[in-house]
């Protein structure tokens, strides 16, 4: 189950050492919903990829743990949900777009446009 | 062979008989598979009547029918003979039965017997409806004709169109239909002609921004948008010609110093007062198919002192002369990039002329498609020493010395130059470029019939100006239906300008347009692609109706250019058969066979 509320219990806690290598990484909303997925799919975020890049020497990269400020849990669900589709088609011509609710749709397109995805 | 031998002997051949023996068709032999085939036919008809006379014998005989049941029966054949019996027996009391039975009353012969060949008789003809007849519906009687979509009932009869139906929607749904796993072509089609190779899904904010678009009636207003974004739903809807004086208050900002509208033609004087009444720092306005403007939309700009620099507006021919003329006397000077089309009845060389004076700083200047405008205005332009990008289209003739003293004078500032349209034109001009352009990046100059490729090879050998990123070349070309290979001495860009275009720009060429330069040979291709050669950052090319290249060039092209993404080939007949790679999208083929990624495209 990539994705879960759950945080991820085998977190090095305290993290001493960046660890690119980590398979997952946890999305953490304004309101504290936390989702935890596969790095590969949540760099399909442009924003992502780059705080999780060692070379650019954020926190993130280190603590595999990204906290969006400006972002709610509903729409976070989305964008997870929408990384998950994006890595199920990714090789896929022709995919049909994502079904997103009529009524969040602004505010997605708000966030996907801070994650440059 | 022996009817031919024979033939041969008798007769001198005919012309056809010849012809076929060429193609290795023997007549005789036609003639003896002719023949066959009639015998057989009437062989089979000869069949056909004996057996139905059998048939009939058989059906007046009543104690063949019994014969057949002392046969023994497995379980499945009893109760199909019972059904049978069931039917027969509801058959019996059926109006038809009734009425046949009344026209065979003449009839000798024992009246149960009668009444059982009869109903076989009727039976067998329900078993095998014919198309065309008419019959009456099992379930609601009705008459109807017979179809072959006709469908059987629950008792083995046939159903009308209304019933059947019901019948079909009652027994289950269609299955649900099989998305097509393989390339939708028109879907593609569509796509490629828009220039995109889509692999995977879309990224989200472009599904968010058509889901935007697709309901913009539902929205109330765009809360904190950023410009892209907005300026992206504005392409969208404007291509749908969806900008009404509703959506327009979507796009309306107070604080925002831009506006682009691409689409104006249902927006009347009242909108654009709204908006530079709603927009008062407004510093670049971009508004598309403004038919309506008049001239109190510019007074009204030049009353309230409008701080505009960028200033593109598509086809305001309601706008006078007068007008524009006041308009660029009073914010001329603060303007940077003026960029104007389709003007056909106002703006004539003496505007030109207070324009050129009155925009100091003019950095961009576009005029394209302007009817009014001739020599006088090039003259003027020439004076504009600001400008860095300058593209002209005009619908009149002009004499190539203007032009060529426009490019003497602006050319070591300019940076991106578009001359279009310059039909009389000649080698001077590219001499002149040669000589005073330092610093071009793009350079477009089309439809023209006079410079020679001597002259555009010449261009580029020893350029000191560096490596161009936008060419365009189009209709560079000689026009003589009478001679369509065009003269000794090459006219337009033919093979040796392409190669010294291709060896002075390759490194940086982003987008080339050779389109319709028809005299550019096959060998030249061959070299210009050859196996050491690499153009990294290519990603558009445009080789259309060059009808020398072949597959072996499209597939070097592919080879040399890893960062290519479109490339467009209409009117390239020989292109047949073509392996494309994933990210290039290949527009104007005709029916050749296309390989993307294994899956064929026709």
């Amino acid at each position: 189950m990539p994705l879960t509320f759950k945080p991820w219990p085998f977190l090095p806690n305290p993290p001493v050492m960046a660890d690119p290598a980590l398979k997952y990484v946890t999305l953490v909303s304004r309101d504290g919903f936390e989702f935890i997925l596969e790095r590969e799919q949540a760099c399909v975020s442009g924003t992502i990829s780059r705080m999780l890049d060692p070379k650019n020497g954020f926190v993130e990269a280190i603590t595999g743990r990204c906290v969006f400020e400006n972002i709610n849990g509903v729409i976070l669900q989305l964008v997870c949900e929408y990384f998950l589709y994006n890595h199920r088609h990714r090789n896929e011509l022709n995919v049909e777009d994502m079904e997103l609710p009529l009524e969040l749709c602004l505010e997605v397109l708000m966030a996907a446009d801070y994650l440059d995805c | 062979m022996y009817g031919r031998a024979t033939a041969k002997s008798q007769h001198p051949h005919s012309a056809l008989t010849d012809f076929l023996a060429s193609n290795n068709i023997s007549a005789a032999q036609i003639q003896d598979d002719y023949n066959r085939r009639v015998a057989e036919a009437a062989r089979a008809e000869a069949d056909e009547e004996e057996q139905q006379e059998e048939q009939a014998e058989r059906e007046a005989d009543p104690d063949h029918e019994e014969l057949g049941s002392e046969v023994e029966e497995t379980p499945e054949e009893k109760t199909r003979k019972r059904k049978r019996q069931q039917a027969i027996e509801k058959l019996k009391r059926s109006k038809e039965f009734a009425r046949r039975k009344a026209r065979r009353t003449g009839d000798p012969g024992d009246d149960a017997d009668a009444d059982e060949a009869l109903a076989d008789q009727m039976m067998s003809e329900k078993s095998r409806p014919i198309p065309g007849q008419l019959e009456n519906c099992e379930i609601c009687g009705k008459r109807f004709t017979v179809t072959p979509y006709s469908k059987t009932g629950p008792e083995g009869g046939l159903l009308c169109a209304s019933c059947s139906k019901n019948q079909k929607e009652g027994n289950k749904k269609a299955p649900p239909k099989k998305r097509n796993s393989g390339i939708s072509r028109r879907q593609n089609q569509n796509a490629l002609l828009d220039g995109h190779v889509r692999n995977g899904p879309r990224s989200l904010l472009e599904i968010c921004i058509k889901k935007v678009a697709d309901n913009i009636d539902d929205v109330e207003e765009f809360g904190d948008l950023p410009p892209p974004v907005m300026l992206k739903i504005s392409h969208i809807l404007s291509r749908r010609r969806a900008i009404t004086p509703k959506i327009l208050d979507l796009f309306l900002r107070p604080h925002h110093r831009t506006l682009d509208i691409y689409d104006c033609a249902k927006l009347d004087t009242n909108d654009y007062h709204k908006i530079l009444a709603t927009m008062p720092s407004l510093t670049r306005l971009n508004l598309r198919f403004v038919t309506p403007m008049k001239d109190q939309i510019l007074e009204y700009m030049i009353d309230k002192d409008i701080k505009l620099e960028d200033l593109h507006l598509d086809s305001p021919n309601l706008v006078s002369d007068a007008c524009w003329r006041k308009l660029f006397s009073r914010i001329g000077p603060r303007l940077r990039s003026l960029k104007l089309w389709n003007l056909d009845s106002a703006f004539d060389d003496e505007t030109a002329q207070v324009m050129a004076q009155s925009c100091r700083s003019l950095q961009r200047l576009k005029l394209k498609y302007f009817w009014k405008l001739g020599d006088e205005a090039l003259r003027a332009i020439s004076a504009m020493e600001t400008l860095e990008h300058l593209s002209l289209q005009f619908m009149q003739e002009t004499q190539p010395e203007s032009i060529l003293h426009l490019v003497s004078a602006l050319g070591p500032n300019l940076r991106s130059l578009s001359l279009e349209n310059f039909e009389l034109a000649d080698d001077r001009l590219v001499q002149g470029i040669h000589n005073k352009c330092r610093n071009l990046y793009k350079f477009r100059l089309t439809h023209n019939s006079v410079i020679t490729d001597q002259a555009l090879a010449e261009l580029f050998r020893g350029w000191s100006n560096p490596a161009l990123s936008y060419i365009d070349f189009s209709s560079l070309r000689d026009v003589d239906m009478a001679n369509p290979d065009g003269p000794e001495e090459p006219i337009g860009l033919a093979s040796n300008g392409f190669m010294a275009l291709m060896e002075h720009s390759g490194s940086k060429l982003k987008s080339l347009n050779v389109s319709s330069c028809r005299h550019i040979n096959r060998d030249a291709y061959e070299e210009v692609f050859g196996p050491d050669k690499r153009y990294p950052q290519l990603k558009s090319l445009d080789i259309s109706f060059d009808g020398h290249v072949d597959d072996f060039i499209a597939q070097s092209i592919f080879r040399c250019c890893p960062a290519l993404k479109k490339m467009v080939v209409f009117g390239c007949f020989k292109i047949r058969d073509l392996v494309v790679p994933k990210d290039v999208a290949v527009i104007g083929t005709v029916g050749a066979k296309l390989t993307v990624d294994g899956a064929v495209q026709v």
